[in-house]
């Protein structure tokens, strides 16, 4: 006998736990066989190849409409990227060598490193 | 029997407080739908180095005195790094920094097409050390305690594996797959026999996170949805759903890895299983475990579905260490780097740990 009063919510919650550790505890025995291990090989394979040619035929119609495929998109992000971080290093080399030139007078003193264990 | 009678105003106030409930569900169900993205991080940081995919952070100091052996955090090359900043109260690196530490974040960006050719070599030999000597010119010190979640601490196992004695004073393992013949999903996943990663990698150059998303997805295949529901169950309560938001954000923002990193990981530690096996070869040297004999402190979840227990333990009887303790905590592979839970039980004995040994 238990002196908790019925909680619907707290019910549902245990129900969808319990739910949860089923489905998960039958994947791990699904998964555990060689044969699972190849249809999961295949299906990468399938995918890569299926990729690949629904990409192929996306560019060609994209080029006839005159607009760019994903992967010229894909290109300019990366040129934007390389470009942000070329800006980084730029403005890190820059800090550095200001630093070294006159350290910033509003800039924050550094903690002092004596801190010992309690 | 087993239910207690419950007088009219209890059932009265009980169906009050639900029908609230079921309201505020509804309501904060709709914010919840057009909400923007999560907010996270909880402290100030400056970017101090950039190389490659490779960025490192420095979190601001918050006390006047702080430990003399910095901290550097890897982050695992296929996550991004706020999860050790999520928010104010559920921060591991909120909580190292009022306790005293000169925090540091090794993370990574996510790697572009003319970086698919970066492997283990560069993240051990260039990212990982080049972190070092920038984290050496900024406090002046040469030591440093290296820290590592999942692949990140795999990342600084083998740097200190392959650099005894140069600079890493402690070595921090969060969740750290030593021995990847136990991680039998994966194993399954990326099986020998059938799975073809040269020509994944060679077709693909940067490996998608889909790709690996879907290996975790069916380690846990009812985890989306049992997270969901559960996240409907609490709709009404503000501090759940705003932690729900950052862990999704995190999950949905896993990064694509480099090429010829994802083929090493594959062929070198989940085929070769080479690290445990001390033949596991970066730019021409041989890792052994045998040659760290620094402090370890290795962080185990009890209920982690991704590194389980055996998959971490050999950082304790492998290393050449003799000053070694293991942490094994209850939860999941996250909650050791985010989460109130952490915040209460195990980041106070990182601290205990760590204090005296970054004098």
């Amino acid at each position: 006998m238990t002196d908790k009063p019925f909680d619907p919510v707290a019910a549902w919650a245990d129900m969808v736990q319990k739910w949860e550790h089923e489905i998960n505890s039958w994947s791990t025995k699904l998964t555990d066989n060689e044969q699972f291990g190849a249809v999961l090989g295949q299906a990468t394979k399938v995918q890569l190849v299926a990729q690949r040619a629904f990409g192929e035929h996306m560019e060609t119609l994209l080029r006839n409409l005159n607009l760019p495929s994903k992967p010229q998109i894909d290109q300019i992000g990366e040129r934007l990227g390389a470009i942000e971080d070329s800006i980084d290093r730029l403005r890190l080399a820059i800090e550095a060598l200001a630093g070294k030139a006159a350290p910033k007078a509003d800039a924050t003193p550094e903690p002092r490193r004596t801190r010992k264990p309690a | 029997m087993g239910e207690q009678q419950l007088s009219g105003e209890d059932v009265a106030d009980r169906v009050r407080r639900e029908v609230d409930r079921a309201l505020k569900r509804n309501i904060k169900g709709l914010e919840f739908l057009t909400a923007a993205r999560a907010e996270v991080g909880a402290m100030a940081k400056d970017l101090v180095h950039r190389e490659g995919t490779a960025m490192l952070w420095r979190y601001r100091p918050v006390v006047d005195e702080i430990y003399r052996v910095p901290l550097l955090i890897v982050s695992p090359p296929s996550n991004k790094g706020y999860i050790f900043d999520l928010a104010p109260g559920q921060s591991m690196v909120e909580y190292l920094l009022e306790r005293g530490y000169d925090v540091f974040n090794l993370d990574w960006a996510p790697p572009r097409q003319d970086e698919a050719h970066l492997g283990l070599s560069d993240y051990v030999d260039r990212f990982i050390p080049d972190s070092m000597a920038r984290i050496a010119e900024i406090t002046g010190e040469r030591d440093v305690t290296l820290a590592g979640y999942c692949m990140g601490g795999t990342l600084a196992t083998i740097h200190a594996a392959l650099h005894a004695g140069n600079g890493v004073k402690n070595l921090i393992l969060f969740a750290t797959p030593i021995d990847f013949s136990t991680m039998k999903l994966f194993q399954k996943w990326a099986d020998k026999r059938h799975f073809d990663v040269d020509m994944v990698v060679d077709r693909l150059g940067v490996i998608p996170p889909e790709l690996m998303l879907g290996a975790f997805d069916l380690s846990r295949p009812a985890n989306r949805t049992a997270g969901r529901l559960h996240l409907w169950t609490n709709m009404w309560n503000d501090e759940f759903v705003k932690s729900y938001r950052m862990f999704d954000r995190w999950a949905a923002e896993t990064l694509p890895v480099p090429g010829e990193y994802f083929r090493e990981q594959i062929k070198k530690l989940m085929w070769d299983n080479a690290l445990v096996h001390n033949r596991l070869e970066v730019g021409g040297r041989v890792a052994d475990l045998g040659a760290i004999t620094v402090p370890i402190l290795n962080i185990i979840a009890l209920h982690d579905h991704i590194v389980s227990e055996e998959a971490a333990h050999p950082a304790m009887t492998l290393t050449g260490s003799t000053d070694c303790e293991e942490i094994i905590t209850k939860g999941g592979h996250v909650s050791l780097v985010a989460g109130p839970s952490a915040l209460r039980r195990l980041w106070p004995l990182i601290d205990g740990w760590l204090g005296k040994r970054s004098v």
